[in-house]
């Protein structure tokens, strides 16, 4: 089965990348200044105090042993505790240097659990309104290269491509949910909340996709069996549903797999304009309170998602492409 | 329906068409001009003339495939009576439905990521949708065994990638043929295939003719495929009809100065009798090069996993001094890579190759740069082979650079000789060579291969890119040079006919074996492997033939290099194949008089060797 040889050496490479990625984020986490247990305890906690509190969680301990204890855990699903959060509610860093409670910190996988859902209906959706908006667009550009349609979505593009998300986002806020209250912006209270930070980051990938679509579209047009298609008989909705645009969604789903893996990453600016409670937020908060296992543990995730999409996408295209290799 | 009350016997009726190509300005440069002509249902046309001389554009205007800057100028294309170019909705409906075409390039006909199958079944319901799709499945499959298809039923389900050139065609052929078409416009559907398959089809194109009774236009630049394919011949030049006559007649009694020209000009096989090229060399003396069981495998990963290509299995030769050496096959035998390993670009996996009694395969690199002094290599691509950015002057001078040659001064004078000795003019040695045409730079290739007065000249294919004409010349240029250097010189080529003009000793090669090594006249008059009979009677020549098609060559297409049969790789296409040929390779052994041949139908070299074996024994 050279499929599951396939999937077997791709999960097998994907596993080291995950590896190497955590590794190299735990060390760089453990270089930069700043301590975490400083930030936990409170500027007021006495010196003897914090370096106590450091050897019990063991980080005055080595790098590599630190980094061991925590890829045991990991191998076992355990991402570990947060330093700053507890697991009853939202958090803020260190109030007090006498909080022992560290039991009731929350678990960084149930951290995630709680916001991946968000940050991958958002990602759909986004890629849903990227694929509405960008595929006529770019298609109807690669059937007239060179002519109005082609240059119109390359302008479209150029303009889409130089608008800043966050401004974007803090006038479409203000214009649709302030003026004309036609959608919620801040927070999340249900999937209406989604739509607006959706519509902002299908705006900001869509000039990718229409150029993409744009020029692999012409390209497959100008091909010999698309010329003499028309001589054996078929008709030009045949010639470009059925041929033009399969040949062309190679590359757009390599594109696509592409985007969708930043998108999962975390949408770090949107998410935090608008509030939205996914990965991005989680993932700034944990770095502005230096929250090592939460920053690790999202990181591991991520790279996680972004090998198995890379695997999805590659399986994806040999459907479609016969001729490309696992 | 109108259409079918007009029942006379003409199918097509081309009247006065005149077609040019509208230049910068609207100024119109004719490219067809008042042709006129008649196809009669059944019938086989062929259309000759050189490039340039329309045929194409009459092959698609009457297809209704024109594009820019092209456009009718006047005339009418009558298709049953009906004026196409008049009607433009009407012949788009008949478009691949009732006129049927099939082009030169296969390769990239169809979607690539579809089937076949899939494909054949979407334009038969392209153009008959009264068709369901298990009917026209079945349909598919049908034609395509009756194309020769191995196994159609499962090649319907392969995608075009996993089909030769030579079946891709046959399936271009179904895929026109499938909506029942009453005429078929073939243009130059030979033309990028192998001689043996190229007469497979036409073969196949004639019965299909009888079985179908589909009248075929055939566009062929060829005059002996042209004259070998058609019940008539017409002959086009500078966009006009100059005559029209049925095969024979036209060889025997050309009317027009154009087709007496191109009659003359063809190379014959065996006109002129057995002698060939042939110097004698003294046999005596020791061979320049020495090839002597060679072989190379590369390694592929697909699907399956990996797999090993043969692309040269056990070949062995001699070449001596001042002999032109010819190794033929067709694509795929292994000719270019066997060129690579001559040439030390790449190394044997088993036998030697000895220049000058030095194992070139073995040879440290170093050693080996110092050995290609004296052995120089002479490629096809008359483009890819020079640098654009580089003057001529400059790519000439640069192998001396390389092996530290002359002071600048020395190499400059040594370029401008060589310039003058290929025929180049001495006022382009500052310049790029982007203005030169194909003849020019393969001149100029081969300067720049001479400039280090080697004594063996490798030409991988170097005259195919060139027309009839130039190709003359450059022979001749070989033929001087020869005598003036004493050059030692190895075709490798395609090209039986050139081989044949020039060669004196040729081996033949079948997926990475030397089948046969004969000298000219024996190989020609008195081949002694199958595989060399079916390359001549599928060779084009307008002359009498002395082997035929039909008795030299069965169907079906070489073996994958990859899986190979156990036994002999030309019994699947062998006519006289016996079992012993499927289970044994046989080996080359000596049929007399410098000849060897691997086959059994070689009598035993024990009983009839009338002379020493002229190779080292193997």
């Amino acid at each position: 089965m050279p499929i599951l040889r396939f999937l077997v050496r791709r999960l097998f490479q994907g596993a080291i990348i995950v590896f190497l990625v955590s590794a190299l984020i735990f060390t760089l986490l453990r270089i930069v200044p700043g301590d975490p247990v400083r930030l936990m305890a409170g500027g007021m906690a006495p010196e003897a105090l914090i370096e106590q509190i450091a050897t019990e969680m063991g980080l005055r301990d080595p790098i590599y042993e630190q980094f061991g204890r925590y890829v045991g855990g990991v191998l076992q699903g355990d991402l570990g505790q947060s330093f700053v959060r507890p697991a009853n509610g939202a958090a803020v860093g260190g109030a007090s240097f006498d909080d022992s409670t560290r039991s009731e910190r929350a678990k960084v996988l149930d951290l995630i659990a709680q916001t991946a859902p968000k940050t991958i209906q958002l990602a759909l959706l986004a890629m849903v309104f990227a694929l509405i908006i960008a595929v006529p667009i770019g298609v109807w550009g690669g059937l007239n290269p060179g002519r109005l349609p082609d240059r119109l979505a390359l302008y479209l593009s150029s303009v889409l491509v130089s608008l800043p998300n966050f401004w974007l986002g803090i006038v479409l806020a203000l214009l649709l949910s302030v003026k004309l209250n036609l959608l919620p912006a801040i927070g999340y209270k249900g999937f209406a909340y989604t739509i607006l930070p959706a519509f902002v980051l299908a705006l900001e990938i869509a000039p990718f996709i229409i150029r993409n679509l744009s020029v692999s579209v012409a390209g497959v047009m100008g091909q010999n069996f698309i010329d003499i298609a028309r001589v054996r008989g078929l008709t030009r909705n045949q010639i470009i549903f059925r041929h033009a645009m399969k040949n062309s969604a190679v590359p757009l789903l390599n594109l696509l797999g592409v985007q969708f893996s930043m998108l999962l990453g975390g949408v770090l600016v949107i998410e935090f304009i608008f509030d939205y409670p996914g990965l991005g937020l989680l993932t700034i908060n944990a770095v502005m309170q230096r929250d090592f296992p939460l920053i690790q543990g999202i990181a591991v995730v991520t790279a996680a998602a972004f090998v198995l999409i890379n695997i999805v996408v590659d399986l994806l295209a040999t459907t479609i492409d016969p001729r490309l290799d696992y | 329906m109108s259409l079918d009350m007009v029942r006379n016997e003409v199918l097509l009726s081309v009247r006065d068409l005149s077609v040019a190509a509208e230049g910068e300005g609207g100024a119109l440069r004719p490219i067809l001009d008042r042709i006129s002509f008649d196809l009669a249902p059944r019938q086989i046309l062929s259309v000759i003339g050189e490039s340039g001389s329309g045929k194409t554009v009459l092959a698609r205007t009457i297809a209704s495939w024109l594009s820019a800057p092209l456009t009718v100028t006047g005339g009418e294309v009558l298709f049953r009576g009906r004026d196409l170019l008049a009607d433009p909705a009407h012949a788009r409906s008949l478009a691949g439905r009732e006129i049927a075409y099939v082009g030169g390039n296969p390769a990239g006909a169809l979607d690539p990521t579809m089937t076949v199958g899939a494909q054949l079944v979407e334009k038969l319901r392209a153009v008959r949708p009264e068709i369901t799709p298990a009917e026209a499945k079945d349909k598919a499959i049908r034609l395509l065994s009756a194309v020769r298809i191995p196994a159609a039923e499962r090649r319907f389900h392969e995608y075009p990638f996993q089909y030769s050139g030579g079946m891709m065609q046959r399936a271009m052929i179904v895929d026109a043929l499938i909506s029942d078409p009453a005429l078929l416009i073939a243009d130059n559907i030979t033309q990028p295939l192998d001689v043996t398959v190229a007469a497979q089809i036409l073969k196949l194109m004639r019965e299909l003719n009888a079985e179908f009774s589909t009248a075929i236009l055939f566009i062929c630049s060829s005059l002996p495929v042209a004259c070998d394919a058609s019940d008539e011949v017409m002959v086009l030049h500078q966009g006009r009809v100059v005559e029209r006559q049925a095969p024979a007649a036209l060889v025997t009694r050309p009317g027009h100065g154009y087709t007496r020209a191109l009659i003359a000009e063809l190379p014959t096989l065996w006109q002129g009798g057995p002698e060939g090229r042939d110097e004698r060399q003294k046999r005596d003396q020791r061979a320049i090069m020495s090839v002597n069981g060679v072989s190379k495998a590369y390694e592929t990963r697909g699907k399956s996993g990996k797999a090993l290509v043969q692309a040269v299995r056990d070949v062995t030769f001699d070449v001596f001094p001042g002999d032109n050496f010819g190794i033929v096959g067709e694509s795929g035998c292994g000719k270019s890579s066997l060129m690579r390993l001559l040439t030390g670009l790449e190394r044997p996996d088993g036998g030697t190759i000895l220049f000058e009694g030095e194992n070139v395969g073995a040879a440290s690199p170093a050693r080996l740069r110092e050995l290609r002094r004296k052995f120089q290599l002479v490629l096809q691509d008359p483009y890819g082979s020079l640098p654009p950015q580089s003057a001529i002057g400059a790519i000439l001078e640069e192998p001396l650079k390389i092996h530290r040659i002359g002071t600048a001064a020395e190499r400059r004078e040594r370029a401008r000789a060589v310039m003058s000795e290929v025929g180049l003019p001495a006022d382009i040695y500052e310049s790029l060579p982007t203005g030169l045409s194909a003849g020019q730079r393969q001149r100029l290739n081969v300067a720049r291969a001479m400039i280090l007065e080697p004594r063996l000249l490798i030409m991988d294919e170097t005259l195919s890119a060139l027309d009839q004409t130039e190709q003359g010349k450059l022979l001749d240029l070989f033929e001087r040079l020869q005598a003036q250097h004493g050059f030692t010189y190895i075709f490798i080529s395609h090209d039986m006919t050139m081989v044949r003009q020039v060669c004196s000793r040729i081996a033949v090669m079948y997926l990475g074996e030397t089948v046969e090594v004969a000298p000219s006249e024996r190989l020609f008059f008195e081949p002694g492997h199958p595989y060399t009979r079916a390359l001549l009677s599928a060779a084009p020549t307008l002359e009498p033939r002395r082997y035929r098609p039909e008795d030299c060559l069965l169907d079906g297409e070489p073996p994958s290099p990859i899986d190979l049969p156990p036994g002999c790789a030309f019994a699947s296409r062998c006519p006289s194949v016996t079992t012993r040929c499927r289970a044994e390779n046989p080996a080359l052994r000596t049929r007399g008089r410098q000849a060897l041949a691997a086959c059994f139908l070689v009598p035993d070299p024990s009983v009839t060797s009338d002379e020493p074996m002229e190779q080292s024994d193997v």
